[in-house]
Order: structure tokens, then sequence, then C-alpha cells
């Protein structure tokens, strides 16, 4: 599928091509992303999905073409000006020593205020917007070092809501959670995409990937497989031949969305 | 909506006290401020306590002594109606060393706030990571090696560029690998201390005597001229500190999600290091590689703000005051022997160091 046939997308890679000391882990990759879906990036390790995020998320330039944010060239535009329309949650972020909750997520207002102007009403608003939204109002004033993981990676999603943007990219957001708070973040980032958002996330567990994504995006070595629904594109084949796993899928039981069981 | 954060919603106004003791100052009308920034109410009342203490101690170091002008007589003297003794005495000799001393305690300050934020570890202060070092090999080279070719300030200046210059090249990956500053800016700094041995060792008797002095730091002999190479430094340099302050505060957050703020890690953190590195060279050139105060000021004025942040007006307040002190123990505390003040703050803060390093280890071998 091309940009044009997608009507303009919020987010598009043209002909990508990103590498890491000169080795090719993208060589020529084009993806829009669908309005209004949760698009999940799924692959096995290595496959190149975290570096296509990276490109998305413009943390890591790319060797050759293009990044396209509604449309336009995303190089072209000012990082605050991206930083007010595309939100990121990264893999790995440092919490300071000696931050409250209320002071961490208030950092996520910084793309809509000046030098000069550096509080205002709507920062108010958007902080206390987000923090209702990932239920941790009423963590405001602990310290974000004394919370758990699964509290904190909330705290995270929050900064990145405060930023008030109607995109959103997650890059592998359950990795150091157990499980309950793996899919209580999901089910979380699946309420933010009902309510209207844009979600584009990096996920490592393909069940979890085919539970909650609206859109699918298989990737190995560095090129997509298969693009859709995962009830529409999931089948045996597709997993044995990405991950190298004989398979059989039955229904989710709970969801009815496929279920990957492994056939070894 | 809780209350304590933002007040009454029930008007359109901007709330002008935040969570977490912060205050919100505002310029213009309220609904439409062209000036809103966010004061830290206690890094406010750090940096004030800082600057009343220091103002103490400025008045001590103007009094005490043999050739000190006593309190009562200290405005009319400021007035210009002392003896001419005194004149001399308060212009000449004590003014201009206090001014060195406040501003160049400023500078280490807020330089050290800027590399402990860069390399997001107290350790990674100009004086740690090579900075004092190069620019004592710097001005070493040129008082001593190449005499003539530069003055000595500039070599020191340039010593101190070039020790940046290894160190970001040394890391392999820029300023960007904040944990290999600190190894390879202790390894550059290690390399610029045995220049600048060799350079004492085959110097004259004098000059190196002269050299040494001025390597250890020390407040002694400084004039107006002095007082406006500094004061230049800081006037024009910490606004720009200032203004890096929350992209600085966004990047010790990782690289990724500063920019997925749009804080731009690629300009902000060399601009914030060419600053830190300016003022580090101002300071040096006017005092010598005064050791510690970069390391230790910033650590004390984030302790007692519990800020989360480079803090780098309270920094600047904890390095005057801090320069000051050493300054005046360095001139009183052994009787009848005026010590260097780099030798009270390497006294001192050396001890600081070995603290921070015990606990680094600890935390690497847990």
């Amino acid at each position: 599928m091309s940009v044009v046939e997608a009507g303009v997308a919020p987010l598009a890679v043209e002909d990508l091509v990103m590498e890491y000391d000169g080795a090719p882990v993208i060589d020529g990759l084009s993806l829009a992303v669908p309005r209004d879906a949760f698009t999940v990036i799924v692959g096995p390790n290595g496959c190149g999905k975290s570096t296509l995020l990276r490109a998305l998320a413009r943390t890591m330039k790319p060797r050759a073409g293009r990044v396209l944010l509604d449309g336009a060239p995303i190089g072209d535009l000012r990082g605050k000006e991206v930083a007010r329309r595309v939100a990121l949650l990264p893999q790995s972020p440092i919490a300071p020593e000696a931050i409250t909750v209320g002071d961490l997520v208030a950092r996520g207002r910084y793309p809509h205020q000046g030098l000069l102007r550096q509080w205002s009403d709507a920062d108010a608003r958007a902080v206390e917007g987000a923090l209702a939204a990932t239920e941790t109002a009423e963590l405001r004033d602990r310290l974000v070092s004394s919370l758990s993981g699964g509290q904190r990676q909330r705290v995270w999603l929050a900064m990145a809501l405060a930023q008030d943007t109607g995109l959103l990219l997650l890059d592998e957001p359950t990795t150091f959670l157990d499980i309950a708070h793996q899919y209580e973040m999901l089910s979380l980032c699946a309420r933010l995409h009902r309510e209207g958002r844009t979600l584009v996330a990096v996920l490592h567990d393909l069940n979890q990937a085919a539970r909650f994504a609206t859109h699918l995006v298989v990737m190995r070595d560095g090129a997509v497989v298969a693009q859709g629904p995962p009830s529409d594109i999931i089948t045996a084949e597709l997993v044995e031949s990405v991950f190298g796993m004989p398979a059989r899928i039955i229904p989710d039981p709970v969801t009815g969305t496929p279920l990957v069981v492994p056939a070894t | 909506m809780s209350a304590t954060t933002t007040g009454p919603t029930t008007t359109d106004t901007t709330p002008t006290v935040l969570a977490g003791g912060q205050r919100l100052v505002l310029l213009g009308s309220r609904t439409r401020p062209w000036f809103a920034v966010v004061v830290r109410t206690r890094a406010g009342a750090v940096g004030a306590a800082f600057l009343v203490l220091a103002a103490v101690l400025a008045v001590a170091t103007l009094t005490l002594g043999e050739l000190g002008i006593p309190l009562a007589e200290l405005p009319g003297v400021l007035a210009g109606e002392g003896s001419r003794a005194q004149e001399w005495t308060l212009f000449t000799s004590r003014l201009p060393r206090l001014g060195v001393a406040v501003l160049a305690g400023a500078a280490f300050g807020v330089s050290g706030a800027i590399f402990q934020s860069v390399t997001r570890n107290p350790l990674g202060s100009p004086d740690v990571i090579g900075l004092g070092a190069g620019a004592a090999a710097g001005a070493a080279a040129a008082a001593l090696v190449w005499p003539g070719l530069v003055p000595t300030p500039v070599g020191a200046l340039v010593g101190a560029f070039v020790a940046i210059a290894a160190v970001y090249l040394g890391t392999g990956r820029g300023f960007g690998a904040p944990h290999r500053m600190v190894v390879v800016g202790i390894a550059t700094g290690a390399m610029a201390l045995a220049f600048v041995q060799l350079a004492l060792v085959r110097a004259s008797r004098e000059s190196a005597q002269e050299v040494a002095v001025w390597i250890t730091g020390s407040l002694a002999a400084r004039a107006t001229e002095h007082v406006q190479v500094i004061a230049l430094a800081v006037v024009v340099l910490l606004p720009l500190a200032l203004v890096l302050t929350r992209p600085l505060q966004l990047a010790e957050m990782g690289d990724d999600l500063a920019t997925g703020v749009g804080a731009s890690v690629r300009f902000s953190r060399p601009a914030a290091v060419v600053v830190a590195v300016l003022l580090t060279g101002a300071a040096v050139s006017v005092s010598g590689p005064i050791a510690f105060v970069a390391l230790t000021a910033p650590q004390i004025a984030r302790r007692l703000t519990r800020s989360s942040g480079p803090g780098i007006l309270a920094a600047a307040c904890c390095g005057a005051f801090l320069l000051v002190l050493a300054d005046l123990v360095a001139q009183y505390a052994l009787p009848g022997t005026l010590l260097p003040v780099g030798v009270v703050t390497a006294g001192v803060g050396g001890i600081y160091l070995a603290f921070l390093l015990v606990r680094e280890w600890k935390q690497v071998s847990v």
C-alpha cells in the first residue's frame, strides 16, 4: 500500500534505510500508520521493529528515506512542533533523583512552553487530565523513586499524555513489568486508543499484540512481512515463516482474537 | 481535581501556587501573562541564605587582620572618606580579592552543575574530569614551555578546551556517553598533570615557583582587571546557562525522552558544555584551578534545595559562598601563614571526593 492510497497518514516512512555502525538493519522500508488505529509492530529479535520506532520517534536519524508527519518530512519540523503532535514513551527513561510524580508529569508540557512562559492554565489542565487518565492522581506528591514498577510505568505514560498529542509511540511499554501489570498497561493503552488517539507500539509478545492491536505489522529481517487486523493476517504459516516455530492458531477464549499456541 | 495543586478552578486566571512548594511568577495580565516562570520556593530560600552568609563572610574578609578596616569605619572608607592606607587596602587589595572569590566561586559552581547534569554523575565535575588539570597544563605550557607565545590565562583557556576535546574524542560517542566521559576525563586529567610536572621540573626555579602557586589556586594579589575578566564571563555566560537549564533537565532523563518532548539534545548538550568550559576557563585564568568547588557546590545546593535538576542559580550562590569561606580559612586558619586557597579546597573537597568514590564503588560492586 502506498501513502497516497491511505490518504495522508498521520505518520509514515518512505524507502527508510537505518544503519547501526554501517550495518543496515532496515533497507528500504515503506509503511503508513493508519489514523485512529492501535498499531502494534511485532517480529523476532533483531528484525528492526525497535529501530523502525526509533525512526518514527526521530530518536535515530535515517541513513536514507523519509519520515512523514501528516505528509510533511519530520526532519523539516522543529523539535517542539513535532512534540506537540507526537509523544513517545521510551524504553528506559531515567527518573531524576528526588522528583515527585506531579513534577515529572509536568515536564511533559515542555513543548507547549516557552522560555518566559513556563506554566499556564492549559498546562495545569493537561497534567490533571494525564494523571486522571493513568489513575496516578493520588500519587502526585510521592517520589517517583518510591513507586512500584507498574506505578512508575503509568507515571511515565502520564508524562507522555501530558504532551497532549494525537499520536503516541510506545517502545516495548511492558518489558519490565510482571504479567498482571503488562495487561493493565495494555488495557490502559487500548482505552487511550478508544478515546481517540492513534497509538503505535512495539511489543514482544505476539499474543498480547494480537489481543490489543487493531492493526498489526509483522516484521522480519528489516522488512514488513504482513500487516492488517490481527484476525485477518495471523496464520500458522505466517508464524512459522517469521518466528521459525510451528504453531496452531486458536481463538482466544476470552476475546476471540487469534491465540498462537506452539505446536512443537 | 485536587485543590492543593491548582487552587480554585472557577476563575480563568492562572494559579500562582503550584504543587511541591513551587510558585509562579507572573508578569502581564493574569489571564494571558507574557512572563510566567516557575520558581521553587525552597531553592530561592537556599540561594538567598547562601548570599547572606557570603555577605557576612565578605564583611569579615574586609575587616579582619592587621590591615583590616574596622567595621565602624567600613562604610566611610567605601564612600571614599578613609585614609590613603585604608583606601589602598580596600580598593587595591581586599575588594578585588573578594570580588574574584565571589565571581570565580559562582563560575565554578555553575560549571560544575552543568557538567554533573551532562554526565548524570556527581563525579562528572570539571575538576574531576580533567578540565582544571587541562587548564593548568595550558597555563604551564604558556608560562614555562613556550614563554611569550600567549598570555598565561589564554593558555589556561586553550588547555581547558584541549582537555574537553580529548574527552569528547576519547569516549567514542562524544558527550552522549556520560559514564565514559567520567572515566576518560580522569585519564585526561592524569595526563595533563603529568605534563604540568614535566614543565615544572624543566623550568627555572623562580618561574616554577610562581606557576606552582598559581596551579594550586590562589586569590592573593588579585587586581581590578581580574575582577573585570571574571565579571564579564559571569554576566554573559550565567544567563546562557539559565536558558539551558530546562533542556538539560530533560536530557538528564535520557536522550530518547528529551527528544520525545522536543528538547534538542544535539544542540543543548554541546552548547552547555561550551558555556561550562568557558566559565571554568575564565575562573581558572583569574584564580588558578581551585580544586573541588565545582565538585561540591552543586551537590550541596542540590541536597539543600532537594531539586531535581541542575539548579544553576543555587549552585552559583553556593560556589560563591564556598570560595569566600575557603579564602577566609586560608588566610586566617594558621596564624602567620597564608595558605593558597586551593590547598584548603583540595583538603576539604578531597574528603568529599573520597566519599563519592566509595559510594560509586559500592553501587558498582553490589
